[in-house]
């Protein structure tokens, strides 16, 4: 008995130390070697043909340290835009670590920009690596510049510590206003591997009022395949959201029942179904959208809080939201861009009839009939029921 | 090379067993009392090599002081007033002896015991080495001359604490008596809480030197009578020349004496060994020590404190859910800590991945060796603080904090986030006392595993420690009972306290099946008092 258990514990000490001798901490990296990079940007190099890489390291201790009492030693900037050049993007991403001197550790990469350049050559070539790398998540966020990638990464945010994490930020909070949307890399792929439906990104840029150079991201850049073909405005980018339902808040904006001044509404709800109809070659996409708003302000004096002028005013919001639509639907027309993923949409309900038309959809998409059918519902005024206006208190 | 050592061990194992039975003082003393009085006290003076301690009195008494007898006694183990006043004294003084006409004859040791000694619990004496024993134990021997027998008195005298609240197992709610080093004192405050004829008290002597009282105590119908004779065998299965604290039985008769998981519990509080007394579980105390054992152990009893059924179940769940946590948190707190930022720093979130890596900018070390430095030192302070002086504990205490919690941050040697982890599963590792030892030594280990495969490794130690606990058991009661084998009816106080009157039975792997295995009958749910439960009205 005893000797048995002596031979099993003698194999088990061995065991054990062979772990030492077998593993070595293969794999371990410390967090001291790793250059942290929150963002990149992609852009053309100007004087080759090159690409620009733009790493945006964290400087840890800068981080750490108050906002306040940053100065001193250095510009007191939480980051390190790293350059890196080559003819691939991989080149580009090992070439910035003769700089760096450690790996870049990208993760925690949140955001890709591409430079405008880049977006009207086509994508294809230089996001593959972003999607292939095992390191790079395929939740990052793609945006497209309005100008070069690497001057929104310079960019100095007032409350954000990082440009790359205010951006991040300024597209995980679109609903406030439903003007942009949020693609990541997985989504921007799919688009683009479908075939038909035109991927579309946020587009960023650097607003120049004042003294400030403030991030701002509005609108969404439309693609044909790869290549950049046109843009949205935000009232299109709208239009498009909500056929795909993805409206989640937003001001609408209509006149008074009395026309005589302006009425915005907060849209608390929207739901959307499309249901695509072919008919001898004919086809009809249905919208059927689904609304409910809350009256947020108003800048007349009228009294707004009466079953008339919420049918007046529920009547003027579903032709705000049809007019979204229509522009966002001329515009992907124009563009011979099916931002909606129509042809997707047709493809899952008519399988059969969609084998015909899938090779000629780019000839076939200008032609489609868009029939909407919205329903708003006015649900509340807020906290007043009627306008602060002189001379009508209530005795 | 192993094959040597075991032999060395072996070997001089061997050696020491014979080195007692070589000294052995029975060997001589197997033999009769004699009826010769001066003989007999010549060989106890002999075999007790002529201790300054043993009292021999001898003295005459009866009528006329015909006859000879010799009192025996320890000096400090007996209680000398009781000795004067309860045998001496009428021994030479009784009425009856005094008178002429009594025609007893008092070289009969029955005749003594029945007429003049005015103790209870006396016993005759045939054989030297049951008086040897006895005299060993604090008993006072009387021998007579021309009686071939001798008696056994008690007059023991034993110093012992009065009963404290125990210094581990401190209870908000519930009493706070405790064990103490006199094991009369501890059956005491167990019969006091157990009025019941069926508790049984089962004597032992072990330890061939030590001569320690050792008992086993359990209830008759409730404890599974092949629980009893295991223990039983166990028990006298131990041949070894002391047993100073309960500890040696445990170790002598646990069932994976190689296991870093305790399969006997320990408790101070007789509320505690009783609640599992009642359970079907059987204690052992030890004379000598405030600690009592308690067989079968299960994994869960760990978790489960006295506190839980005295409280209402809702909060008492609560706590033990977190007491779970906490043995998880003091195992694999460090572990998880240094898989994460060596080896996964993507699953860290961003923003505390970065206040992480600011902390460590001037950290020199990898972190599975700060993590090691921590725990190190952590661990010196604990041992440092149980030994020290109560005085200097405290300074200790503050020079602890200073050195782990500050000094060594600003010095730039720790990391902060690193205190944190390390603090953390330092408080974390006493909220379950039963598995303190072994929560230490599993943070080594998965620590080491973790520097070493990351994830992979923590998950492969704790795989490890499921299939070790799993196939341990405790007197024949698997270890994981009720959640391997999976058991409905003990799941009520497992991870949950449910409330006392949905746990009617007790636990079933416990208990045999002929016994009585229902605490209460069901339907005690509280409830207003019906008159007509039939309904009629």
């Amino acid at each position: 008995m005893t000797k048995k258990i002596n031979i099993l514990t003698s194999k088990l000490v061995i065991c054990f130390l062979m772990l030492f001798i077998l593993l070595g901490c293969s794999g371990g990296r410390e967090i001291n070697d790793l250059e942290i990079v929150i963002g990149m940007g992609v852009d053309k190099d100007e004087n080759s043909e090159n690409i620009l890489l733009t790493a945006q390291v964290v400087k840890e201790g800068e981080m750490e340290k108050s906002s306040g009492s940053g100065g001193g030693e250095g510009d007191g900037k939480a980051f390190w835009n790293v350059f890196g050049t080559g003819k691939s993007v991989f080149e580009a991403v090992r070439q910035i670590t003769h700089k760096t001197g450690n790996r870049l550790f990208v993760s925690h990469n949140h955001v890709v920009i591409c430079g405008k350049d880049l977006a009207l050559e086509g994508l294809q070539k230089y996001i593959d690596f972003f999607l292939r790398a095992h390191e790079m998540r395929p939740t990052t966020i793609i945006l497209i510049a309005e100008d070069r990638a690497l001057d929104v990464m310079n960019a100095k945010p007032e409350t954000e510590k990082l440009p790359a994490m205010n951006i991040t930020k300024l597209v995980k909070t679109y609903g406030f206003t439903s003007h942009f949307y949020k693609v990541n890399m997985k989504d921007f792929a799919s688009c683009l591997m479908c075939g038909t439906r035109a991927p579309i990104a946020p587009l960023v840029g650097i607003s120049q009022d004042k003294d400030n150079k403030d991030i701002y991201v509005s609108g969404m850049a439309v693609f044909n395949n790869d290549k950049m073909v046109g843009r949205l405005t935000e009232d299109e980018t709208r239009g498009l959201l909500w056929v795909l339902g993805k409206v989640e808040s937003g001001v609408l904006l209509i006149s008074s029942p009395n026309k005589q001044g302006k009425v915005a509404f907060e849209i608390l709800e929207a739901k959307s179904k499309v249901i695509p109809e072919v008919k001898d070659g004919k086809i009809v996409m249905h919208v059927k959208i689904k609304g409910k708003s809350s009256l947020s302000e108003q800048t007349t004096a009228e009294d707004l809080a009466t079953i008339e002028a919420f049918e007046k005013m529920q009547k003027a919001q579903t032709e705000a939201i049809r007019q979204e639509i229509m522009a966002a639907f001329d515009k992907s027309k124009e563009l011979n861009a099916d931002i909606f993923g129509f042809g997707e949409m047709i493809r899952k309900k008519h399988i059969n009839k969609w084998k015909s038309l899938k090779d000629k959809w780019d000839e076939i998409y200008p032609t489609i009939e868009l029939n909407t059918d919205i329903e708003v519902k006015i649900q509340k005024t807020d906290l007043l029921k009627k306008p602060v206006s002189p001379g009508k208190e209530e005795k | 090379m192993f094959r040597y050592i075991s032999k060395i061990i072996r070997y001089s194992a061997l050696k020491s067993k014979n080195a007692i039975h070589d000294d052995t003082p029975d060997k001589n003393n197997n033999e009769p009392i004699l009826s010769d009085l001066e003989k007999n006290l010549e060989k106890i003076k002999g075999v007790l090599r002529d201790s300054s301690d043993v009292t021999f009195h001898e003295f005459n008494f009866g009528h006329d002081r015909r006859f000879k007898g010799a009192l025996i006694f320890i000096n400090n183990l007996t209680d000398k007033n009781e000795i004067h006043k309860n045998i001496l004294q009428p021994l030479m003084y009784d009425v009856l002896l005094l008178k002429k006409d009594v025609n007893m004859d008092f070289t009969k040791i029955d005749t003594v015991r029945k007429n003049l000694i005015s103790i209870t619990g006396t016993q005759k004496l045939t054989l030297m080495s049951d008086l040897l024993d006895h005299l060993l134990t604090g008993a006072t021997i009387l021998l007579v001359d021309g009686a071939k027998e001798a008696l056994a008195i008690k007059s023991q005298k034993i110093e012992h604490r009065s009963i404290e609240e125990p210094g581990t197992e401190a209870v908000v709610r519930g009493p706070r008596e405790g064990f103490n080093e006199n094991v009369n004192v501890n059956i005491a405050l167990i019969r006091r809480k157990i009025k019941d004829p069926d508790l049984c008290i089962e004597k032992f002597n072990i330890g061939e030197r030590s001569k320690t009282d050792v008992y086993i105590v359990y209830i008759k119908n409730v404890a599974n009578p092949k629980l009893i004779e295991e223990i039983r065998e166990r028990l006298s299965r131990i041949k070894t020349d002391a047993i100073l604290e309960s500890g040696y039985i445990e170790q002598f008769i646990e069932d994976a004496p190689y296991s870093i998981f305790p399969t006997v519990s320990n408790s101070e509080k007789p509320d505690k060994v009783v609640a599992k007394i009642l359970e079907g579980r059987a204690a052992i105390l030890v004379d000598g020590t405030p600690f009592a054992l308690v067989v079968p152990m299960l994994f869960i009893e760990s978790f489960q404190s006295g506190e839980d059924y005295y409280s209402r179940p809702f909060l008492a769940s609560i706590m033990r859910l977190i007491r779970f946590l906490s043995f998880i948190i003091s195992a694999l707190g460090p572990a998880i800590y240094v898989a994460l930022t060596v080896f996964h720093q993507e699953l860290i979130p961003t923003q505390l991945l970065i206040s992480i890596a600011a902390g460590r900018e001037r950290v020199p070390f990898p972190a599975i060796l700060e993590a090691s430095l921590m725990i190190f030192t952590f661990d010196i302070l604990r041992e440092a603080g149980v030994r020290l002086p109560k005085a200097v504990g405290q300074t200790v205490g503050i020079v602890g904090a200073l050195v782990l919690g500050q000094a060594s941050v600003e010095a730039g040697l720790i990391s902060p986030i690193m205190v944190i982890v390390v603090s953390s599963t330092a408080i974390a590792s006493f909220a379950v006392p039963a598995q303190t030892d072994s929560g230490t030594i599993l943070r080594y280990l998965y620590l080491a595993l973790a520097g070493l495969a990351g994830g992979f490794g923590v998950i492969m130690g704790l795989l490890a420690t499921l299939l070790h606990l799993s196939s341990l058991r405790s007197f024949g009661i698997p270890y994981l009972w009720p959640i391997v084998p999976l058991n409905f009816s003990g799941l009520k106080d497992t991870f949950i306290r449910m409330p006392l009157w949905t746990m009617s039975k007790r636990p079933n792997a416990i208990v045999w099946d002929g016994s009585d295995s229902y605490r209460q009958g069901p339907g005690l749910m509280p409830s207003p008092y019906k008159k007509d439960s039939d309904g009629s009205k």
